[in-house]
């Protein structure tokens, strides 16, 4: 008896783990199970508690979005009113995770239906634009890592890798040299590139922490994305009414609403990927920013923050080739997940994904 | 009943473990077979000739490497990257073994391929790319668990496969592992190599050998601990053939892996149940090429004495643990999922 019951114990485990390997390799090749899975008719009895949570859904739907316009509402209020209350916005903010922002501060902005989508337009070719260089180093660790050095290999390897399926990948600049934000804008729009990634890395002087963030174009209030923009535009060269004509195009859905998707997904990946290595590092999720970079390029944009080098550990990973790798090799998956998602994956990219 | 067994005979079921060192196959009729991993494609139309094939696997491979274009095509269990031909020559490594388990003519292949534990996604779509185009349906699972199945430790058992690329640690707790009870790490065999290939040239700079030979030193000699045996090479000097003493050097090299193993064993045991801690410290299995060190699961035993007693076993047949057990899931698991896959 004890025997029989041993082995149905057995039996029903490994039918699980039969079960879990097949939803597994499902997953892996992004799809649903079909029909193995479905079985049991449907029931009113059944139906119930899928309705009762729907239901709930739609009440916290609806009382979410009520609080998130007042919220952004008496943000922009406070913005203004606090703008010179600027010792205590110098410390870091919590977590700031915008993934959904899109839904209620753009009602022009459909997120299931992108236009780029709807008009069927493909990406050909990628611009990558590792930030600083030469003269200009941008932010520097404790044991003297420089930005400007981290960012340009990542870059490099991120460009090989997109190659591999057919991308036409071009950077701002290829080795050690100081680029103005000017040229890289120009560089970009001449270019007639389809997407525009400029890789960063972020500085805490606050706090130890290491943060994950993405920036795509657009307005923002928050006074921290504020500094950290004026940071990056130090060496902005327009004048008022070039830059006027730049702010015009702030109005472009379009551009605006794939810079969102594309920084939405890089978000993603880079942040799960990096927290298997990494259990401490913080999701600041997507933000908009008005970087010069970002308004001057034509194409759908993002600026990311991929590491953070105030942090000590980190600085000693972002040395090893390995780690570096790492995250090109995310920032890759994002890329081709946005493209996925939007159909302008290329033949060969689909067939690599799908296997 | 009688479908079912019509249904075994109908298909092939392989598990494969596609190691960087040595790759393995394991079929549901009784064939095992196994081969280094390496590919070679002649250089010229000479070295065609020489050779006399189009294309050259394992230990031949590596023979002719001097006519070839050759290719170890693997890196820590997934297609190196960098280089497009390292995907063919996975494709063909893969064909090679998969005709190597002899499928009738017509007959449907179910295959099941080991990958390290934290293998990402996009390898593992890679590897299901390389492997599709020679069988009917393929699925991957880690290589750690598919021992463990093999092995039926489902339950509270640590394995630990050493390979030539990585390290690979699976808890098995009477549940499926999930990302915790999985971890890999990359100091293995061929930096047992590393370490071995720069003591000697430190030791015995006048001596000429290179990467291959130290490898063969170390797959015939390799241990830890103490031993009274002196371990002696023949390594040609100014072209005529001396013995060297080795002992010390592959001692040092081999046990340069054993820190982060026994550092990631305990740290593994460590945050599991303390209830069930014991009974995984008396269940350690060591699999993969590395269980050969002479030595190896004494060492470990010693160094985890600390933490309480515990037993440490080596594998009978750590070159197919990995495929046996693949190829018994692959059995197992049931048609239906085979078919939507």
């Amino acid at each position: 008896m004890e025997i029989l019951k041993y082995l149905r114990k057995d039996s029903r485990f490994r039918q699980k783990i039969h079960k879990k390997i097949f939803l597994d390799n499902l997953r892996i090749m992004g799809k649903q199970p079909y029909q193995t899975l479905k079985k049991k008719p449907i029931t009113y009895k059944g139906i119930s508690p899928i309705l009762l949570t729907l239901i709930i859904i739609l009440l916290g739907y609806t009382v979410y979005h009520n609080y998130i316009t007042l919220q952004g509402e008496k943000t922009l209020v406070s913005s203004v009113i606090e703008s010179n209350n600027s010792e205590v916005h110098s410390q870091i903010q919590a977590p700031h995770v915008q993934r959904d922002s899109l839904k209620f501060l753009s009602p022009m902005v459909n997120p299931e239906i992108s236009i780029a989508k709807v008009f069927g337009l493909k990406v050909k070719r990628i611009m990558i634009d590792p930030g600083h260089g030469g003269s200009d180093p941008g932010t520097s660790g404790i044991i003297g890592t420089k930005e400007k050095n981290v960012a340009l290999d990542i870059a490099k390897r991120l460009k090989s890798r997109l190659e591999r399926y057919n991308y036409e990948v071009i950077m701002t600049r290829q080795e050690d040299e100081a680029v103005s934000l000017q040229k890289r804008v120009e560089l970009a729009n001449s270019s007639m590139a389809d997407l525009f990634i400029s890789i960063h890395l972020n500085y805490l002087p606050t706090r130890p922490a290491n943060i994950i963030e993405t920036y795509y174009f657009g307005l923002s209030f928050d006074e921290e994305v504020l500094k950290l923009a004026e940071k990056e535009n130090t060496d902005s060269p327009y004048g008022h009414s070039e830059f006027k004509k730049i702010l015009e195009k702030v109005n472009s859905t379009m551009k605006y609403e794939e810079s969102y998707r594309l920084a939405d997904s890089i978000q993603r990946s880079l942040f799960t990927n990096i927290k298997r290595i990494d259990s401490e590092v913080m999701d600041f999720g997507i933000k908009r920013a008005p970087f010069v970079v970002l308004l001057g390029v034509e194409m759908p944009s993002v600026l990311v923050e991929v590491s953070c080098l105030s942090n000590k550990v980190e600085e000693l990973r972002l040395n090893t080739w390995n780690y570096r790798e790492k995250i090109a090799h995310y920032i890759e998956i994002g890329i081709l997940n946005y493209l996925r998602n939007k159909g302008a994956l290329t033949h060969e990219a689909k067939r690599t994904e799908e296997g | 009943m009688k479908q079912k067994e019509q249904r075994k005979d109908d298909i092939l079921f392989v598990g494969v473990d596609l190691g960087t060192s040595r790759s393995s196959i394991s079929a549901s009729n009784g064939t095992k077979k196994w081969n280094e991993s390496y590919v070679g494609w002649p250089k010229d139309f000479i070295a065609a000739k020489v050779v006399g094939k189009s294309i050259l696997f394992g230990s031949e491979a590596l023979q002719n490497r001097l006519s070839l274009d050759l290719y170890r095509p693997l890196e820590r269990g997934v297609i190196k990257e960098g280089i497009e031909r390292n995907e063919e020559a996975v494709k063909e490594l893969i064909g090679y073994l998969i005709q190597l388990a002899g499928p009738k003519e017509d007959q449907k292949i179910y295959a099941i391929v080991g990958v390290p534990a934290d293998a990402m996604k996009v390898n593992q779509i890679a590897i299901k790319k390389a492997v599709s185009g020679f069988v009917d349906s393929v699925m991957v699972v880690s290589a750690p668990f598919a021992a463990a199945y093999g092995l039926n430790l489902l339950g509270n058992s640590l394995i630990i496969d050493i390979g030539a690329g990585t390290v690979d640690f699976c808890m098995m707790h009477g549940t499926i592992p999930d990302n915790d009870d999985q971890k890999a790490i990359l100091t293995a065999g061929d930096y047992i190599d590393e370490q071995l290939f720069s003591y000697l040239i430190e030791k015995y700079p006048n001596s000429r050998f290179n990467r291959n030979m130290v490898r063969q030193f170390k797959e015939t000699h390799s241990f830890v601990g103490d031993s009274s045996e002196t371990i002696k090479v023949e390594i040609p000097v100014e072209g005529k053939p001396l013995n060297h003493d080795i002992t010390n050097e592959m001692r040092r090299a081999c046990e340069s892996i054993l820190p982060a193993i026994i550092e990631t064993t305990s740290e593994m045991i460590a945050k599991f149940d303390p209830e069930f801690q014991i009974k995984i410290k008396n269940n350690i299995i060591l699999s993969g090429g590395g269980s050969k060190i002479r030595g190896i699961d004494n060492y470990i035993k010693d160094a985890l004495k600390e933490f309480g007693d515990c037993d440490v076993r080596c594998v009978e047949d750590p070159l197919f643990v990995v495929s046996d057990g693949a190829m018994l899931l692959a059995k197992d698991i049931p048609e239906k999922y085979w078919a939507e896959m």
